[in-house]
C-alpha cells in the first residue's frame, strides 16, 4: 500500500527518477547493440553462414580472404565421413566503380544455398552476371535493377535482390552465384596483373582452368551425433576448421575489436548500475525521518524492506520499459550503416545489473537507517 | 498502568561514557496525563523511545499492565507499538503522501488489514478532532494546528494502552498549543490511558495531572 501510495502521490519526482533510470538503461542498449551492431558490421556475412562449420585451407585460418580450395579438395571434404553436406564459398575483392562515389565491396560466392539469405528485396537466386546485394548499399544509391560495373575485374552485375545483416569488414556483400565469382576472382588477380603490366593470356587461361570449381573455402554441414572435433580428426591436419562464430570472431583485427567492444559494454553497464545503486542509496537515505516515523508507529523491519522493494521493483520495472522503448526506437531511427544489434543476453544482464544495484544500494541505506538511534532518525531537536 | 524502575541509559565507554538517563524511577496510573518537563539533553526523548521500545535501557525495567517492555526483541517490540502504544512525535511526522485520513488507516494496515470497523473509527476520530473537512487533505494542506490533531488521531486509532507525545505543541503558537493539551487531556480522561508528554513549556505541563522534572538524567517529581 505504502509504496504505491508514495508512487502515485509523488507522481512527477517518481517521473524523473523513472526517466532517469530509463536513460541509463537505454545507454547501456544502445551501447551494447551498436557495439553488437559493429562486429555484424565487420564479419555478419561470414558469422550467418549456414554451416555447422567452415573449413579453411590448411595455415590460412581463419583469414577467408587467403584460403583457397580446389575442386579436389571439395571432393575430399564432401567424402570425409561426418560430413553430410558441403557447399563452397567463394571472396574477392571488388569496387563498384560505376557509382557516383565508388565503393568497396566484397564479393561472396555461394555455391547454391542462396535460400541462407533474408531477402528484403527482389529475388534471392541470381542466375549468371547477377548479384543479391546487401541493403546497404542503397545509401551508395543502388537501386533493384541496377547494373553495377566491378574494378579492377572490369565486370558487370546485376542487382536482382537485395539481403540484410551482410556486411563484411564494413562494406556491403555482393552475393553471387560460385561460377561468377570464378569469373570474377580469376579476372581480379589477372587485372591486378595487367595493371603492373604483366599480363599474359596464356596464364590466365591456365588459372581458370586451375580454380575450376574452387571455392575459398567450404562450409559443412555435420552428420547427426558427429562434432567438429571428429571432423577435424578425419583431416589430420590438411585443413582448418571453426565455427561461423568463431572464425567470424578471428582475423580482420576482430579480436582487438571484441576486446574494445566488450570493454564499451562492461564500463557501460557497470557504470549504470553503480548510477542507479548509487542514486537509489541517496533517495532511501533522504526517507530516514519517514521510514523511522513509520517504524515507531508500528511497522516491523520486515514490513519496511518489503515496501522498499516492491517501490523499487515498480519503479525499475517502469524504468526499463521506457529505456527498451527509446532504445529501440533509437535502433530503428537510425541510418543502416549505423549498426544496430540488439543482444538480448546482454540486455538482461545490464537489467539484472541494474536491477541488482537498485535493490543494494536502497536496501544498504534502509538497513543503515534502521540501525541509528531513532531519535536522531526522526531529526528531533530539543527546543 | 506504567512502571518505570530505576531505568538507567549510557551512551559510549570510559573517558567518552555519557549517561543520559540515571536510575529514573515513577509510576502513573490509568487516565492520567503526566508532562515530563526538562532542559535541552536532560534525556526526556531517550526516556519515551526506551518506554516506546525503540531504544533499550542499559539496566532498569519497564513494566505496562504487568508485562516487561524492556525485554522484547525488535519484532515483538515493533508489535507492542502497533497495538498498546500511540506515539505523536515532535514534527507530527505525518506520511506525507498519504491524506488525513489514510495517515489514520496506516496504524491498521500495519497490523494487516484495514476493516470496515477501522474506517468508521478514523471518521469518528476525525469528527471528534473537528478534521471531517480535512479528511482528504494531505499533510502538506493542512495546518499545523491540524497536523498535530491528526498525529493524535492516528496515536488513538489502535485505542492504545499508553500514549507517548514528544513536544506535540513546539511547533505551535500558545493558543492553539493549549488546544491541542486540552484535546490530550480530554482524550486521556476518556479513554483511561496512560499518557507522558514530553514538553518544555512550564503553561503547558500545568495543564497534566501530573509533572516530573528530569535535569541530568535524573528524576524529580
Amino acid at each position: 500500500m505504502l509504496a504505491l501510495k508514495e508512487l502515485l502521490g509523488s507522481k512527477l519526482k517518481f517521473s524523473l527518477i523513472a526517466l532517469a533510470i530509463g536513460l541509463v538503461v537505454s545507454l547501456t542498449m544502445v551501447t551494447s547493440a551498436m557495439s553488437e551492431g559493429l562486429l555484424t558490421g565487420m564479419s555478419g556475412a561470414k558469422s550467418s553462414l549456414a554451416a555447422d562449420a567452415l573449413v579453411f585451407q590448411r595455415d590460412t585460418y581463419p583469414t577467408l580472404e587467403r584460403s583457397i580450395l580446389t575442386a579436389n579438395d571439395l571432393k575430399v571434404i564432401a567424402a570425409t565421413p561426418g560430413v553430410m553436406s558441403v557447399y563452397g564459398v567463394g571472396h574477392t575483392f571488388a569496387t563498384v566503380g560505376s557509382a557516383e562515389e565508388p565503393f568497396d565491396v566484397r564479393i561472396l560466392g555461394l555455391g547454391d544455398r542462396f535460400d541462407q539469405l533474408p531477402i528484403v528485396e527482389g529475388t534471392g537466386e541470381p542466375g549468371p552476371g547477377e548479384a543479391v546485394v546487401d541493403v546497404t548499399a542503397k545509401l551508395q544509391g543502388v537501386e533493384l535493377g541496377d547494373t553495377l560495373t566491378l574494378t579492377p575485374v572490369n565486370a558487370e552485375l546485376t542487382v536482382v535482390g537485395f539481403t540484410e545483416d551482410r556486411r563484411y569488414v564494413m562494406v556491403p556483400a555482393l552475393f553471387v552465384s560460385l561460377s561468377t565469382w570464378e569469373d570474377l576472382h580469376v579476372a581480379s588477380v589477372l587485372g591486378r596483373v595487367e595493371d603492373e603490366g604483366g599480363a599474359d593470356a596464356e596464364a590466365g587461361a591456365r588459372m581458370a582452368r586451375e580454380f575450376a570449381g574452387s571455392a575459398s573455402i567450404a562450409a559443412i554441414e555435420l552428420e547427426d551425433g558427429v562434432s567438429i572435433a571428429d571432423v577435424e580428426r578425419e583431416f589430420d591436419g590438411s585443413y582448418a576448421l571453426a565455427t561461423p562464430a568463431d572464425s567470424a570472431r578471428a582475423g580482420n583485427g576482430m579480436p582487438e575489436m571484441i576486446l574494445a567492444v566488450g570493454g564499451i559494454q562492461v564500463v557501460s553497464i557497470v557504470i549504470g548500475a553503480l548510477l542507479v545503486g548509487v542514486f537509489f542509496y541517496i533517495t532511501t537515505l533522504h526517507k530516514t525521518s519517514q521510514v523511522a516515523a513509520v517504524k515507531a508507529i508500528g511497522a516491523s523491519n520486515a514490513h519496511l524492506y518489503r515496501e522498499l522493494i516492491i517501490q523499487i521493483t515498480i519503479l525499475v520495472t517502469v524504468a526499463t520499459v521506457f529505456g527498451t522503448a527509446l532504445a529501440i526506437a533509437a535502433g530503428a531511427g537510425m541510418p543502416p550503416m549505423m549498426a544496430f544489434d540488439p543482444d538480448p543476453v546482454r540486455w538482461a544482464t545490464s537489467v539484472l545489473a541494474i536491477f541488482g544495484t537498485a535493490y543494494l544500494g536502497s536496501l544498504f541505506s534502509l538497513r543503515s537507517i534502521l540501525r541509528i538511534d531513532p531519535a536522531t532518525a526522526l531529526g528531533r531537536t530539543e527546543p | 498502568m506504567l512502571e518505570v524502575r530505576n531505568i538507567t541509559k549510557s551512551y559510549g565507554e570510559g573517558r567518552t561514557r555519557v549517561t543520559a538517563l540515571d536510575n529514573v524511577s515513577f509510576t502513573l496510573g490509568k487516565g492520567k496525563l503526566l508532562a515530563i518537563l526538562g532542559p535541552s539533553g536532560s534525556g526526556k526523548t531517550t526516556l519515551v523511545s526506551i518506554i516506546a521500545g525503540l531504544l533499550g535501557p542499559t539496566s532498569g525495567e519497564i513494566v505496562i499492565g504487568g508485562h516487561a517492555v524492556h525485554l522484547r526483541t525488535a519484532s515483538q517490540a515493533a508489535r507492542f507499538r502497533r497495538e498498546k502504544v500511540g506515539l505523536v512525535f515532535q514534527d507530527h511526522h505525518l506520511v506525507p503522501y498519504l491524506t488525513a485520513m489514510e495517515n489514520l488507516l496506516l496504524v491498521p494496515h500495519l497490523s494487516g488489514r484495514v476493516t470496515r470497523t477501522h474506517r468508521e473509527l478514523a471518521d469518528t476520530l476525525l469528527a471528534d478532532f473537528g478534521l471531517t473537512a480535512r479528511a482528504a487533505h494531505k499533510p502538506s494542506l493542512l495546518s499545523g494546528g491540524e497536523r498535530q490533531r491528526v498525529a493524535i488521531a492516528r496515536a488513538l486509532m489502535n485505542a492504545p494502552e499508553i500514549m507517548l507525545v514528544d513536544e506535540p505543541t513546539s511547533s505551535l503558537d500558545t493558543e492553539r498549543g493549549l488546544q491541542v493539551v486540552e484535546l490530550l487531556k480530554a482524550q486521556v480522561h476518556e479513554r483511561a490511558m496512560t499518557c507522558l508528554m514530553v514538553t518544555h513549556d512550564p503553561r503547558m505541563a500545568a495543564h497534566a495531572d501530573e509533572s516530573l522534572t528530569l535535569i541530568d538524567g535524573r528524576a524529580t517529581r
